[in-house]
């Protein structure tokens, strides 16, 4: 008797089954796109703009604008950018998703089999604008063709408070490291530290980590694409980043991810901090609310600053944003057309002035654009995108088969494990059963 | 089926990865246990085993000591019962990422509330860099497995307590048990198969946890909380590693496993006591 | 309950279940503040002389109005409802009856088959993700709720199957025998006697399961893209963490009314299930 009830439940599970292949037929008939028959679409991921104004422009007036100008229907989806890359990941291994997809720094070598070659477009807009940047170049070209089309550069410098400064007896900002820690240690020992992002986060931690290697030496790679980080100037930096971080940083650091130094400099815990010109700009947008102790608007204390130099130089760093056109997209033709129209000179003047300053655009015209002699605060950001350099390309001029070696497994190992000793030096010991 | 179709196959698609050269954009080849032998050489890999199991072990005994209790608590007829109950359940209803969020926001090293709490109390005198020290960090993210799984248990042991009928429980107390003797020899044996299943599932799961790490640390400061998941997440995606990351999430498979095995001997041993 | 005097009471049952409500909601209290709080007062430092963390005298909604002004909010909800609703419904379906047949039936390969559906589950997301990717595109699935709702059982139906084999197993044979004594097929015993007796086990693994799914972030992420089509914990995170903005209002206000609703409708749930089994068990 058993049996044959135990076949009526085996049949009810059957028939669930079935029903729910059913549900699948019905799903697959319903839930396929609408055919767009003559629509031609691109599928566009970047970013959730850190000013949130330049978002609002592009949804409410350019895009509506480029699709008149181009019949071309734009989709523009947004995420975190931490979370680009997981999109770009299952993109290419299922061979679906966006069509242009935002880049950070060199992101683009480690995708360079999954993309089109963008040269026509790059150096047409870089002929057009009086050239492209090294740096630009570096990150989004192997030399033999673009991986991906450069969009802009967030410019990196430290945001200081000028009165905080003075007050230990620092006028201008320190040149070197060295002066830079003591001035460190005099803040820290008012309670104003230094704050300095090191967590794992894509934005401040790695551009103030390499220019600071670069700085005192150090180097991911040699000229012939060689892994030589473990080096004695390592070492060196290593070291006086250890004695730096306890002796002027603010200790949380480590903790931070990019938000969290531009509310601790808001909030007025922390006198200097590498970061976007969002701070600044943040103060501008509500003066009312942002005061210094003494009652003055905070942005009138707000000054900004390259990284100090070491013994083996100056460097910085800088975030660089590109748009990979991806080999799987089968848009790609109208992708390239819009690109062609976001770079031209008229449209990507809107968008570039609604930064304020906060993104640098890649090629020499933009800078002598007005935003920059407007306000001398953000002068220093004009040249972020010319001074920049890229991971891979510290010994100046030999860049091209030097960074290719990120694409190798040992390049990207030694480039994390680089973050990684950084950073576990500086923190409290690490008890030996975990290290 | 469609478990099959979308389980297995994508299961077999990771061995292969595994087992392969791939980075993203490039399928690679065959390269046997190589990135096994790669991984099991890597300082941060131990760091990461010795993390998921410690935060494994001490949320789910927590939880369960925790959960329990609250559940005993909950049995009881008390007024505003119902209200209790489902607010009880919020930290496990909101979304991970959300309440993770919430939760960065009071250990903020800047902003945090909890810092402030001790230092009004007079207990700290600075303030305690909750995510920015390895041990603190891992103790912080260890609190909030805990609070978020404490409901589940909760709720979940509460319906087992209540397809046990009252009726025993009186018999007993007719017998002259005392509470304890009647939880202990009435209440927990008959509770047995659902707490082995709902720990057997947290286990799992807290194992495999990812969003919590991946919110409120990133895996940092300096790698000092990685999950297998986080780490898998940050060489397969964040480095296009992509056999690698699979190896690491496969590394966590013979684990779980073992886990699962002992654990299903078990159930089978009490049910058939 | 607890017999004998009113300080047994309050040590035994009431001080802690105080505690325990309190450290649970403590973070919905500092959410619902974080809401109503204005900009100005929420970025002040923990050791400023001003700080008051529990308490604001200038209320704002401006945090609110922003989330469904700006975002798209209310549209995130429904699809998350959704998804969650009908992801649970098939998982629950599907896990009840393989929870009674495993638990219930000696059929030869009931445990192997058991450990097999178990086995499934212990898959990592971080790693299915990408295959399943190419599964969804090959269905022409992309960026449609399907695409979640076809894969979320992959992770709640061995849940709800096990639980639900717990719970069968805690029911005690004899309820059953007694209906077939009396003449019922073990189909009909199964829908009047075990499931009745099983309710509070079936709601709480659906309340298990729509919280999962209402929770998951890896594959929504991945699997959805246009801003409409977005469950709340993808669309909140991507729409309000401007890494360098401001966000902490809107994303706890976010967080705040995305799961309130759900913790009421989990309110009556509760209630019925308490009433509805003591019923059962007794009558």
């Amino acid at each position: 008797m058993a049996k044959t009830k135990r076949r009526n439940v085996l049949k009810l599970a059957g028939t669930a089954a079935v029903a729910s292949m059913g549900g699948m037929a019905g799903i697959l008939a319903t839930g396929r796109m609408p055919a767009f028959a003559q629509q031609r679409t691109v599928h566009w991921l970047k970013w959730v703009d850190f000013v949130p104004a330049s978002d609002a422009l592009l949804r409410r007036e350019m895009l509506p604008e480029a699709e008149k100008a181009l019949g071309i229907k734009i989709n523009l989806e947004t995420v975190n950018g931490n979370d680009l890359q997981p999109r770009v990941t299952a993109g290419i291994q299922s061979g679906a998703g966006p069509d242009l997809i935002m880049a950070f720094n060199n992101q683009t070598y480690l995708y360079a089999n999954s993309v089109v070659d963008l040269t026509e477009i790059a150096e047409s807009v870089a002929k057009q604008e009086g050239g492209m940047y090294k740096y630009a170049r570096a990150v989004c070209s192997d030399g033999k063709m673009f991986m991906g089309m450069p969009w802009a550069v967030i410019g990196g410098m430290i945001a200081y408070r000028k009165s905080w400064f003075e007050e230990v007896g620092a006028t201008s900002f320190p040149k070197t490291w060295v002066e830079y820690r003591d001035v460190a240690k005099k803040l820290k020992a008012k309670g104003r530290p230094i704050g300095q992002t090191l967590g794992h986060t894509f934005g401040d931690a790695p551009t103030f980590t390499y220019p600071y290697l670069w700085s005192w030496g150090g180097m991911e790679v040699d000229p012939a694409g060689k892994v030589i980080l473990n080096s004695p100037a390592t070492i060196e930096s290593v070291k006086f980043m250890q004695g730096f971080w306890k002796d002027g940083c603010d200790e949380g650091g480590l903790a931070w991810d990019d938000t969290n130094n531009n509310r601790a400099f808001l909030s007025q815990t922390i006198s200097a901090t590498l970061n976007g010109a969002s701070i600044y700009i943040e103060t501008l947008r509500r003066p009312e609310q942002y005061k210094t102790e003494k009652g003055a608007p905070l942005n009138t204390d707000i000054l900004h600053s390259p990284l100090p130099a070491g013994p083996a130089g100056q460097f910085g760093m800088h975030l660089l944003q590109s748009h990979m056109l991806m080999k799987y997209s089968k848009n790609q033709d109208p992708a390239k057309e819009f690109l062609k129209w976001i770079h031209a000179e008229k449209n990507f003047e809107k968008w570039f002035v609604s930064q304020k300053g906060f993104a640098t655009p890649c090629t020499e015209k933009w800078e002598g654009h007005k935003v920059w002699s407007d306000d001398p605060v953000m002068a220093p950001f004009k040249v972020a995108a010319k001074l920049g350099q890229a991971p891979g390309t510290r010994r100046g001029n030999v860049p091209l088969r030097a960074s290719s070696v990120w694409k190798t497994s040992a390049g990207w190992r030694s480039l994390s494990s680089c973050r990684r000793q950084c950073c576990s030096a500086c923190s409290l010991p690490i008890p030996s059963s975990k290290a | 089926m469609l478990l099959g179709l979308f389980i297995a196959y994508p299961f077999f698609e990771g061995v292969k990865l595994s087992l392969s050269s791939a980075r993203v954009g490039d399928p690679g080849h065959f390269v046997g246990l190589k990135n096994f032998h790669k991984i099991w050489n890597d300082s941060i890999f131990h760091t990461t085993m010795w993390n998921t199991f410690w935060y494994t072990g001490v949320t789910t005994v927590f939880k369960l000591a925790l959960g329990l209790w609250l559940a005993i608590l909950l049995n009881r007829h008390f007024r505003g019962k119902a209200l209790v109950r489902a607010f009880i359940l919020l930290p496990f209803i909101i979304p991970t990422v959300l309440s993770t969020f919430a939760w960065k926001w009071m250990f903020d090293p800047t902003f945090s509330v909890i810092n402030w709490t001790l230092f009004q109390l007079g207990i700290i005198t600075t303030r305690i860099n909750w995510l920015g020290d390895p041990d603190l960090a891992m103790t912080s993210i260890i609190v909030i497995n805990i609070w978020r799984g404490v409901p589940f248990f909760a709720i979940t042991l509460l319906a087992g307590l209540q397809t046990i009928s009252p009726e025993l429980h009186e018999a007993a107390a007719i017998d002259g048990a005392r509470p304890w003797q009647r939880f202990w020899h009435v209440t927990w044996p008959l509770l047995m198969p659902v707490t082995l299943v709902v720990v057997l599932f947290s286990v799992i799961q807290t194992f495999a946890d990812f969003q919590l790490v991946y919110v409120m640390t990133g895996g940092g400061p300096a790698n000092a909380t990685h999950l297998f998941a986080t780490y898998a997440y940050q060489l397969g995606i964040g480095t296009g590693l992509l056999a690698e990351g699979a190896a690491i999430s496969l590394a966590m498979f013979p684990f779980l496993f073992i886990i699962v095995v002992v654990q299903l001997l078990y159930i089978r041993r009490v049910e058939t006591r | 309950m607890i017999e004998g005097a009113a300080w047994r009471r309050w040590v035994f049952f009431n001080i802690p279940l105080i505690l325990f409500v309190f450290v649970l909601l403590f973070p919905f209290y500092w959410m619902i503040i974080t809401t109503f709080r204005p900009d100005g007062e929420l970025y002040r430092p923990w050791n400023a002389v001003n700080y008051m963390p529990f308490w604001t005298n200038n209320p704002t909604f401006e945090h609110i109005f922003y989330l469904f002004e700006e975002t798209n909010f209310a549209r995130w909800m429904l699809n998350t409802m959704f998804i969650a609703l009908v992801s649970t419904l098939i998982s629950l379906f599907c896990g009840v009856l393989a929870g009674y047949a495993l638990a219930r039936l000696n059929f030869p390969y009931a445990g192997g088959l058991g450990t097999a559906i178990f086995i499934t589950y212990l898959v990592p997301q971080t790693l299915l993700f990408i295959p399943l990717a190419e599964i969804i595109r090959n269905f022409k699935l992309g960026d449609t709720p399907w695409a979640l709702i076809l894969t979320y059982p992959t992770f709640l139906i061995p849940f709800c199957t096990w639980l639900m084999m717990g719970y069968f197993k805690a029911i005690p044979k004899e309820l059953e025998e007694c209906a077939r004594i009396d003449g019922a097929s073990r189909w009909k015993a199964m829908i009047y006697i075990i499931i009745p007796v099983a309710v509070p086990g079936i709601l709480s693994s659906g309340i298990i399961a729509f919280t999962l799914s209402w929770n998951e972030f890896i594959y929504a992420l991945v699997f959805l893209s246009s801003p409409d089509q977005k469950t709340v914990p993808v669309g909140v995170t991507s729409e309000l963490i401007r890494g360098d903005v401001f966000f902490w209002g809107p994303l706890m206000a976010g967080a705040l009314l995305g799961s309130i609703p759900v913790a009421i409708v989990y309110s009556f749930f509760v209630e019925h299930y308490v009433s509805g089994l003591t019923g059962s068990v007794k009558g």
